[in-house]
């Protein structure tokens, strides 16, 4: 798939609009590439429809018209199809979201072995992995309910990295931690970008955008008001919308 | 201390009540007749009496339709949350028309107009009439089971690709299922006591064997109140069952 800008497009949204039940309109024709590797952060007051447009984009929501394509799928009413870009892109919740009645353990296996079909052997060998990879292997047996919030979300982080997803989605992933576990969870998803995984962040975290970000967009009213590379965008803003978001946060 | 002087009082002021009624009942109590119906020991064997049979009817019943309702309630439950409209429409019509009908009439019809036309006995015409009513209750506990687990469980099993049955299965019939236990265990309780209506269609269960005592007999209180005595022992051990089973199940949030 080629994109409109340069490179090897794996995300490309059209003209995509959404309206909740109620009329509330999430989405007014929001368009957007994204270039494997690269890191998207998506910023804006709440109510600006950019975790709507993150869960359009693994099909959580349906949209009412527009297109979405990723990796080549398109996402439309076909079940298939939405299960296969499911199955390709990953997210992470706010609310962390872990099967409580699971250990860690049996959270990070359940997906490999139902949807990937691998042995009870590989999808262990594969979540102690990552399970280093998110420094908690000593947590393996422990259930969520005996973890902290900052564990908890580097299970999840895990938990969707275990489908070897081409996409990461992150909805506000940060954003219900307490102050002194942001840290350790945006560390993951700092190395996470580092080794060049596709990732659309949703986030308050602007240092964190900074840091790691290419591209940063901002969303205003179910729309993209402006983006540009991450340098650009927070040094010369060119919206005035843009400027008075960015003095009120930073 | 004063709670249990306090309670001891209770017990006390109920017991006198009930042996003053009985008093002036002028009714010649029999005990010592009753245990030769529970059980009888000749030559060195126990062997069990007509109470003792009918009980284990009773048993054979409630068993299976307790298994059988569960898998009513969990289909209708299912259908009714279903994306399907025939499937709501015909769980929605099961659930009403059980629910809204006397199970005593219900059984009669599944007994004297269904079993003839399906070919049912009398033991499968009464199992099934118990647990299509059951499973009526049971299907509206588990539905809110299912309805009462957070969207954010739904949500992160979708994001992971799991089908809309592996969800149900591995992620939110589990949890539902630790949340409904203690009403769907009020309900088996009720089926238990329900089963004695089967004694209408002339079944040898715990009840119809204490009636058919009692009309040989006359002793008419003292071998109800042992049928009385017997299914509360039952009902009894079962919620004491349910509750340990509660305990080791149960999940820290």
């Amino acid at each position: 798939m080629e994109c409109k800008i340069l490179g090897d497009c794996i995300i490309s949204v059209d003209n995509v609009v959404k309206t909740y039940p109620g009329g509330v309109r999430a989405l007014r024709g929001v368009s957007l590439e994204v270039r494997r590797q690269e890191v998207v952060v998506v910023i804006g007051p709440s109510g600006s429809g950019k975790s709507t447009l993150l869960r359009c984009l693994n099909g959580l929501e349906e949209i009412d018209s527009g297109s979405i394509v990723i990796d080549d799928i398109t996402l439309d009413h076909h079940k298939k199809n939405r299960l296969a870009i499911r199955k390709e892109v990953g997210m992470v919740f706010q609310s962390f979201n872990l099967f409580p009645h699971m250990t860690v353990q049996e959270n990070i296996n359940l997906a490999q072995r139902q949807v990937r079909r691998k042995s009870k052997a590989e999808a262990v060998r594969t979540t102690m992995n990552l399970l280093n990879k998110v420094g908690i292997a000593d947590k393996v047996d422990a259930y969520p309910g005996q973890l902290s919030g900052g564990q908890q979300q580097r299970v999840a982080i895990a938990r969707a990295l275990a489908m070897e997803p081409n996409v990461m989605l992150f909805d506000e992933a940060t954003s219900a931690l307490d102050p002194e576990m942001i840290g350790e969870v945006l560390e993951v998803m700092k190395n996470l970008a580092k080794e060049g995984t596709t990732m659309v962040v949703v986030t308050h975290e602007m240092g964190f955008a900074r840091e790691v970000a290419d591209r940063v967009i901002f969303m205003e009213d179910g729309g993209i008001v402006e983006e540009g590379p991450v340098g650009h965008f927070f040094n010369t803003p060119q919206e005035d919308r843009t400027r008075l978001f960015l003095s009120k946060i930073l | 201390m004063l709670d249990v002087a306090k309670y001891l009082l209770l017990v006390g002021f109920l017991t006198w009540l009930m042996w003053r009624g009985s008093e002036q009942l002028g009714y010649n109590w029999q005990w010592y007749r009753v245990p030769r119906y529970l059980f009888t020991f000749q030559d060195g064997h126990l062997t069990g009496g007509p109470l003792w049979s009918g009980l284990l009817v009773t048993f054979k019943i409630t068993g299976v339709s307790l298994l059988l309702s569960f898998a009513f309630g969990l289909l209708a439950a299912l259908f009714r949350l279903s994306e399907s409209f025939m499937a709501r429409l015909v769980a929605r019509g099961y659930v009403e028309l059980i629910r809204n009908t006397p199970l005593l009439i219900q059984l009669f019809f599944i007994y004297f107009v269904l079993a003839p036309v399906l070919g049912l006995e009398r033991f499968s015409s009464a199992v099934l009439a118990l647990s299509l009513f059951e499973g009526a209750y049971a299907s509206e506990i588990i539905r809110a089971g299912i309805v009462s687990v957070h969207k954010g469980q739904w949500e992160a099993a979708y994001s992971l690709g799991l089908s809309g049955l592996d969800t149900y299965r591995f992620v939110i019939l589990p949890q539902a299922f630790r949340r409904v236990l203690p009403p769907l265990t009020g309900q088996a309780v009720s089926l238990v006591k329900d089963s004695a209506l089967v004694s209408t269609i002339a079944i040898y269960d715990l009840t119809m064997n204490g009636q058919s005592i009692v009309a040989e007999t006359f002793l008419t209180f003292e071998i109800w109140f042992t049928v009385a005595a017997v299914y509360l022992a039952v009902t009894l051990s079962l919620s004491l069952a349910v509750a340990a089973m509660e305990r080791r199940m149960k999940i820290e949030f």
